[in-house]
């Protein structure tokens, strides 16, 4: 970490413009005080003391950033507003503290001991099957749709009853020849998606990876770094960095928000070589399916829209492994979206406390959804199948949310990979 | 820094705000000084001020009552569209309200038969295009900024771009204009078709830079994609061969559809930016030539040609793009080089001068000359079929001292240029940037003759005041005149230029 | 002292010359842009009243006046730079010597303006009349890179400059070209050119007007991109019927491909004509509208050409007409009246398609205007410019009508 905190990434803007279209809540109001343009502009402003955290209208245009990172890859100068706003949030939570919403969210959702009961409570509610049912608008029905679209769906949807979960000897690749890999397994993603993590177990064995369970992980700190929380974000880190050890065994994620996070380690963690060295290891299940090839399934007669999570494509810079994961399954037809590449609204927790302008940001995406009308919507990463799943139900537009990972799960299922 | 506390105008900044509100909603007034900091600089960021109010009305009959309470309040304001301007021409003061269009975004009507567009102004360039892709056409003036800019802001500065090599400016593709002046009034411009209905308003009022009002809704002629394009990218070892194969290129008749160059230091910050190109990195200089039409063989045969003449010109290796992403990439790289700047250093003066293109190799060897003797790094990146320079430079502002050196090579640059017969912008406008330079190509009469223009339009010079034409360099245009009336010897036209030279403006003000 | 003895103070002996004009208003023939600065200014100071003329080809030199001012001594042109495809000419150059001489240079302006070959360069732009060539180089508007131009009261004003792209200030050379001198005398006018063509080949058709109007659509539809698209009536092409003349211009490999785009999309029905025969047929056209007394142009939408013709016909007859079915211009030409005129142009201002009056005697002139039946609004513009340009009302132009 350097001195100035990450500000220094933003030295290099010079005001161009080229991010403006590139931002969802520039396109949601045309106020360049929405736009990374003008933030940039608050947060030097806020490094240099011009403007003070207090000051009316800096933390509001601040916090309406989704941090989706969408300017940065069409920046010129390479700007790294990332880290620039996540700076200025450590020095507006410094001041004000973390809104309540904030702090009970991040409690409910990445405390140690809390989340556990939590996610305990929401999968039986989420059995019910009430969720779904009462999806919709409005913050209530909202969040229920998200619990709803972390559901599993059921195998027979495709016609396959084969529960197994183990994979057959019979495509197993000779044991000497696994590529040893750990999973790192998060919070929203254990509590919520752990059917996600049983796939991605899974289809990376199939592809000739040994998956390894690291205990003593906790929360990659993400939505703390997100709330300005930086030494909670650090603490959480320097957790991670012991418990994945000091080799060189690749670190699997497969939500793109965590796995954004821990490549970001290198400028949290106090000690930067740890940092740096633990973030070489960290790999998207994509990459590293993708670098199998990834082995060819059984054919699934779906319509899929990919839509990339912007900590993948925009933060990670990954952009053609899950697309390789798709075209791995035969038959199987992606369509292409023309705002794909733009944030569905979810980030982290803006979902929940900055309601208005995230489903300001879904709507243009549900439009164009809902002109295609694809049977399947995939997305690697807990916060956009959530947000996707509630907008999808609340729209009415009839399509499941899926991880391509469960995909290419389903299709290895029907090739009979599995025992 | 300018821009005192709360809504610029205190308490009566606070009414303005209330009144604003009652027309385009609160949420759309800001009045809050962070809010107006991030519009403090248009897409050129030596210049900065603080706007009073920023107000952004969601169609044209905001606007209209927008303008007609400013204008029953006698307070001045300043349209904009993105900010990607290059002169400072969309910045308010701190007594101006500041109306951003980029709400009015709606694509009005496209008419494929007639291949004619009606957008709002606040309508991203490239999203015409996108919409008329399905017919076949497209809307041709391309700025570098045309993922960004709107086209409000292309009519107000008569924007250019790569391709106007051949196709011509925004004057050329504008068929009519509704407008609103300063005093609310709206009034039409031009015909459907385009034949101007009256004297050429429409013309008129193409890069007039916010002076004569606000264009709320824009005809536009939309052309047909061409169905075969050739894009060359030819190196050079030096400079001053690139600028001779320019010339040689011009004389040859084949028009190219666009002719542009990249110097070397330009090159490398594009190959250092996500817009990698491929551009080769030894060489002195590139040129990016591109052909099209709507006849394969034709285009073909031409850029044989052009590639032949390239090679006799000293091109070390003409590449012709194999495929359409190739030429992408080949053309995203010059659209994002000025962005890529930043790359170089952490400030920017950004230049936009016009030479007679035979002059070029000249004009470039001047202003490496220039760059040496005050130790700055210029980079070139400009549209050289058109003889349109872009010399940027590339410093420090932190470096005390550096300010003023980088102020006055600006300086002289402009004055190589004018020297070999060009003029201080071909598609950036005056704005604040370059009033300084006006007087340099214009004399008192020309000067007086457009603020004379402008008056009939905006009687009481409230719409972007302060911009364009230098007041204090306007030849008196009624009453007394001098002895010399209407005669301009070289000792006036010394005189005038002399005086300009004094005006104590410079380039940066923060 | 005589008003032709303040001129001849002023000028020069031999800048006045009483006895040419038919109407006996005395001419000035000033030498240089300043003395025609000079000469409005003094115009302007005595409340004398100036019309221009240049060489009295086209507009008739029949306005009333105390004075007539010809620009034919301004025939220099100072620069050709065909390195640069600009060049710079004095307003009161013939087209066809301006023409030679860009030749000779390898150069071309690609303007074929009605009118005879030897209208001034400044008639041209005033006027802004455009010919065929309209259709694949633009308005006159678009070959200009500057004027300079000598307002009503005696400034000499310059605007633009020879450079390819130039938005320094607001761009008064786009009031200059087009404004019949409403707002000046141009003087001095930067071309923008091309060069001069390797290949130039016309092709023709003839036909009914709607079968010829149908190709036409079928060329359009087709992309095929002539230099000159233009439906020409049987009395200005001199045929029995109306006749489609289609032209190419380029290099060799372009024209080709584009004439046998053309043969494509038309089932090969065009004859090519040879280069005197092709030269033969536009200058004829061209040259038709002087010996009509009265010329206007219209300019509608591309898909209202027929329309427009239809009704040209019913109002005005449309024995002379020249259009460019491609851009929706129209040019007529013929004999007709004021009320007429001024019925035609009410009917298709409410078409919202403009009537420009390009050439007719002075009473027709100063009762219909040049313009007129503005949108709302622009009339107060029109009105504001003049008296910017014009605070004397020196110079004798019937911008509007009487009406």
């Amino acid at each position: 970490m350097t001195d100035r905190g990450g500000f220094e990434g933003l030295d290099s803007c010079v005001h161009c413009g080229f991010c403006l279209q590139a931002c969802p809540t520039f396109l949601a109001t045309g106020d360049e005080s929405d736009s990374p343009r003008g933030r940039i502009e608050l947060m030097r402003a806020l490094e240099t003391g011009e403007l003070a955290p207090a000051d009316p209208g800096v933390a509001l245009h601040l916090d309406r950033c989704l941090g989706c990172r969408g300017c940065e890859p069409v920046c010129p100068s390479g700007v790294s507003y990332g880290r620039g706003l996540e700076a200025a949030r450590a020095l507006l939570t410094a001041r004000r503290g973390v809104p309540p919403l904030v702090r009970a969210a991040l409690g409910a959702l990445t405390g140690a001991d809390v989340s556990r009961v939590v996610y305990a409570l929401a999968r039986l509610v989420r059995a019910t099957g009430i969720p779904s049912r009462l999806a919709g608008w409005g913050r209530i029905r909202f969040a229920l749709g998200m619990l709803a679209a972390t559901k599993p769906v059921r195998n027979a949807e495709f016609g396959m009853r084969n529960r197994s979960s183990r994979v057959n000897s019979a495509f197993r690749t000779p044991h000497s020849a696994f590529t040893p890999v750990t999973l790192f397994r998060g919070c929203v993603m254990e509590g919520l998606f752990s059917h996600v993590h049983d796939a991605t177990i899974r289809t990376l064995q199939v592809n000739g990876y040994a998956v390894r369970e690291v205990p003593a992980q906790v929360c990659c700190g993400a939505l703390h770094a997100h709330a300005g929380l930086r030494d909670e974000a650090r603490r959480l880190a320097r957790t991670n960095v012991a418990a994945f050890g000091d080799d060189d065994t690749p670190i699997v994620v497969n939500s793109a928000g965590c796995g954004a996070m821990l490549k970001e380690y290198g400028h949290l963690v106090d000690v930067p070589g740890d940092g740096a060295r633990f973030a070489a290891r960290v790999r998207d299940v994509s990459e590293l399916l993708a670098e199998r090839g990834p082995r060819p399934g059984a054919p699934l007669d779906v319509t899929v829209a990919y839509d990339p999570p912007c900590h993948l494509l925009h933060a990670q810079r990954i952009a053609e492994p899950p697309e390789r994961m798709l075209r791995a399954i035969p038959v199987l037809r992606v369509i292409s979206m023309p705002d794909a590449a733009q944030c569905c609204g979810s980030a982290g927790l803006f979902t929940l406390v900055e309601p208005a302008m995230s489903r300001a940001v879904l709507a243009p995406k549900l439009a164009s959804l809902a002109e295609a009308r694809p049977q399947v919507v995939a997305t690697g990463n807990p916060g956009c199948l959530m947000q996707l799943g509630a907008g999808l139900s609340a729209a009415g537009v009839p399509a499941a949310v899926r991880h391509p990972v469960e995909l290419l799960d389903e299709s290895y299922r029907a090739a009979g990979y599995y025992a | 820094m300018t821009g005192g506390g709360e809504g610029g105008r205190g308490g009566r900044g606070e009414s303005l705000a209330a009144a604003l509100g009652e027309i385009v909603g609160a949420r759309h007034v800001r009045t809050a000084l962070p809010e107006r900091i991030t519009y403090a600089r248009d897409g050129l960021p030596t210049h900065r001020r603080v706007p009073g109010v920023v107000v952004l009305p969601g169609s044209r009959d905001e606007v209209v009552a927008v303008v007609r309470l400013l204008a029953a309040l006698g307070v001045p304001f300043v349209p904009r569209g993105a900010g990607t301007g290059l002169s400072g021409g969309a910045l308010a003061n701190d007594d101006a309200v500041l109306m951003v269009l980029t709400r009015l975004n709606r694509i009005l009507a496209i008419d494929p038969r007639n291949r004619i567009a009606v957008v709002e102004p606040g309508v991203v360039n490239v999203r015409l295009s996108a919409a008329a892709a399905p017919h076949g056409l497209y809307y041709s003036p391309d700025p570098s900024s045309q993922t960004a800019c709107t086209i409000g802001g292309n009519v107000a500065e008569n924007a250019g771009g790569p391709h106007c090599l051949k196709y011509g400016v925004t004057a050329t593709h504008v068929l009519g204009l509704e407008v609103v002046l300063a005093d609310g009034q709206v009034v039409e411009l031009g015909s459907p078709g385009g034949e101007p209905w009256g004297p050429d308003l429409v013309g008129l009022f193409v890069g007039s830079e916010g002076n004569f009002g606000i264009a709320t809704r824009i005809r536009v002629r939309l052309l047909p994609v061409p169905r075969a394009i050739r894009t060359l990218l030819a190196d050079f070892s030096a400079l001053r061969t690139a600028g001779e194969a320019v010339s040689a290129v011009i004389a040859s008749g084949i028009v190219p559809a666009a002719l542009e160059m990249m110097d070397q230091s330009c090159i490398n910050a594009v190959e250092d930016s996500v817009y990698a190109a491929g551009y080769p990195r030894d060489a002195a200089a590139v040129l990016l030539v591109e052909l099209d039409g709507c006849r394969e063989e034709a285009v073909a045969a031409d850029a044989d040609t052009i590639a032949g003449i390239l090679r006799a010109h000293g091109a070390r290796d003409v590449l012709s793009a194999a495929d359409a992403k190739q030429r992408e990439r080949l053309w995203q790289g010059r659209k994002k080089a000025f962005g890529a700047m930043g790359r170089l250093s952490r400030d920017l003066v950004v230049q936009d001068a016009v030479v007679p293109r035979s002059s070029l190799p000249d004009v470039l060897e001047a202003i490496g000359r220039i760059a040496a003797a005050y130790g700055l790094t210029v980079s070139n990146v400009f549209h050289a079929g058109d003889g349109n320079l872009h010399p940027n430079i590339s410093f420090d502002g932190r470096v005390p001292g550096l300010k003023a050196r980088v102020d006055q090579a600006s300086g002289e640059i402009m004055a190589v240029c004018i020297a070999a017969g060009g003029t201080i912008t071909g598609e950036h406008g005056i704005g604040l940037d370059k009033l300084r330079y006006m007087p340099l190509i214009f004399d008192g009469d020309a000067l007086a003759a457009m603020r004379a223009v402008r008056l009939v339009f905006d009687p009481l010079e409230r719409v972007n005041p302060g911009k364009v034409v230098p007041v204090h360099a306007c030849r008196e245009w009624s009453g007394v005149r001098s002895a010399q009336w209407g005669v301009r010897s070289a000792a006036d036209r010394d005189r005038s230029s002399n005086s300009a030279l004094r005006i104590p403006h410079s380039a940066f003000e923060s | 002292m005589s008003l032709v003895d303040r001129v001849r103070a002023l000028l020069g002996d031999d800048a006045v010359d009483v006895a040419t004009t038919p109407d006996g208003v005395p001419r000035v023939a000033p030498g240089s842009p300043d003395a025609v600065a000079l000469l409005l200014g003094t115009a302007r100071e005595e409340g004398w009243r100036v019309r221009v003329e240049g060489a009295g080809t086209w507009l008739p030199a029949d306005a009333p006046a105390d004075l007539a001012l010809t620009t034919r001594r301004l025939d220099k042109v100072p620069a050709i730079e065909p390195q640069d495809l600009s060049a710079t000419a004095e307003a009161g150059i013939g087209c066809d010597l301006l023409r030679q001489q860009l030749a000779d240079g390898g150069t071309w302006l690609a303007l074929d303006p009605p009118g005879l070959a030897g209208r001034t360069l400044g008639s041209v732009v005033a006027t802004a009349t455009a010919g065929p060539l309209r259709q694949g180089f633009g308005a006159v508007r678009d070959h200009l890179l500057g004027v300079t131009f000598v307002t009503g009261d005696g400034r000499l004003v310059q605007s633009g400059g020879r450079v390819m792209k130039n938005v320094a200030g607001y761009d008064l050379t786009k009031l200059a070209a087009g404004g019949f001198g409403a707002f000046g005398v141009i003087v001095l006018v930067h071309l923008r050119l091309r060069a001069l063509p390797r290949a130039d080949q016309t092709l023709v058709l003839e036909g009914s007007r709607e079968d010829l109007a149908q190709v036409a659509e079928d060329i359009a539809a087709a992309a095929v991109q002539p230099a000159a698209h233009e439906l020409m009536s049987p009395a200005l092409a001199r045929r029995e019927r109306w006749m489609l003349a289609v032209r190419f211009a380029g290099s060799a490999a372009l024209v080709s491909a584009e004439e046998a785009a053309l043969r494509a999309a038309s089932g090969g029905r065009f004859t090519a004509l040879r280069a005197d025969e092709a030269h033969a047929l536009w200058m004829r056209a061209a040259e038709s509208f002087a010996t009509r007394p009265v010329t206007f142009r219209v300019g509608g939408l591309p898909d209202s050409s027929d329309e427009l013709m239809d009704l040209l016909q019913h109002q005005v007859g449309d024995e002379w007409i020249s259009a460019s079915p491609g851009i929706g211009a129209i040019r007529w030409g013929g004999e007709t009246t004021v009320d007429r005129l001024r019925r035609l142009r009410r009917t298709l201002a409410g078409l919202e398609v403009p009537l420009t009056l390009e050439r007719a005697p002075w009473p027709v002139r100063a009762a219909v205007g040049h313009f007129g039946a503005y949108r709302e609004g622009v009339g107060p513009l029109v009105a504001g410019l003049r008296r910017t340009f014009d605070p004397g009302d020196a110079l004798v132009v019937a911008v509007e009508g009487t009406e």
